[in-house]
């Protein structure tokens, strides 16, 4: 889980591992990520997102691929 | 309060009040309970994936926060925090809830990443954030994702 200055540099780094260009995430996105994933990390009630909350998270970001599935082993 | 709570809670309180990891024996100072006590904890908390420990044992993430020095700093409010990935540096001002300054790099070309972090998310930023392992697929190899 990485940052890249562009996709090109994306596409740069996978072609020199043979690994595919998986889906691109905007900062905006990334922020949205992290605060469904740890803005109550601290508090006393706080748990990861559940496989199902995790899809309704991913799918309210715009991240809807396949790749995204947290059952689906591509 | 029941103990696997209390451990959670006084991990992430040790990574935010000194940016480092606490050894066991050290939540077990906290708490005033076992070694043993706090081991266990920390097992069933991997379990629960909120910790991921090394082949010791002890702590190695307590996502966000990493335990060894990574390339992704975060600095808030004059300390700075290592995050695991990515993803984590955000997580980080987002957990803590202050504005922040994340400071990483293109992992392709090394140029630098500086930025800025506010109450409401990052500044408007066109760098991308890209993860080559599928969301299944995360926690087999975690250090890796």
């Amino acid at each position: 889980m990485l940052f890249f200055r562009s996709e090109e540099r994306v596409r740069e780094w996978c072609e020199a591992r043979g690994w595919p260009v998986r889906p691109l995430v905007r900062m905006n996105q990334l922020w949205g990520l992290a605060t469904a994933w740890y803005a109550t990390r601290l508090q006393p009630d706080s748990r990861r997102p559940r496989p199902a909350e995790m899809r309704g998270i991913f799918a309210g970001l715009g991240l809807d691929d396949d790749f995204w599935s947290p059952e689906k082993n591509l | 309060m029941d103990i696997d709570l209390e451990v959670k809670l006084a991990v992430y309180g040790y990574f935010v009040e000194t940016s480092a990891r606490p050894a066991s024996d050290e939540v077990a100072r906290r708490l005033g309970v076992s070694v043993g006590t706090v081991r266990d904890a920390f097992a069933r908390l991997r379990a629960q994936r909120l910790l991921f420990l090394e082949e010791d044992g002890e702590i190695r993430m307590a996502p966000p926060f990493s335990g060894i020095p990574t390339q992704h700093v975060v600095d808030v409010g004059g300390r700075s925090y290592f995050a695991n990935c990515a993803w984590d540096a955000l997580g980080i001002p987002a957990a803590l809830r202050k504005e922040a300054a994340v400071l990483s790099r293109c992992e392709q070309s090394g140029v630098p990443l500086r930025l800025a972090v506010g109450l409401e998310g990052p500044e408007p930023s066109d760098w991308l954030f890209h993860c080559a392992v599928p969301a299944a697929r995360w926690w087999d190899d975690l250090v890796f994702t």
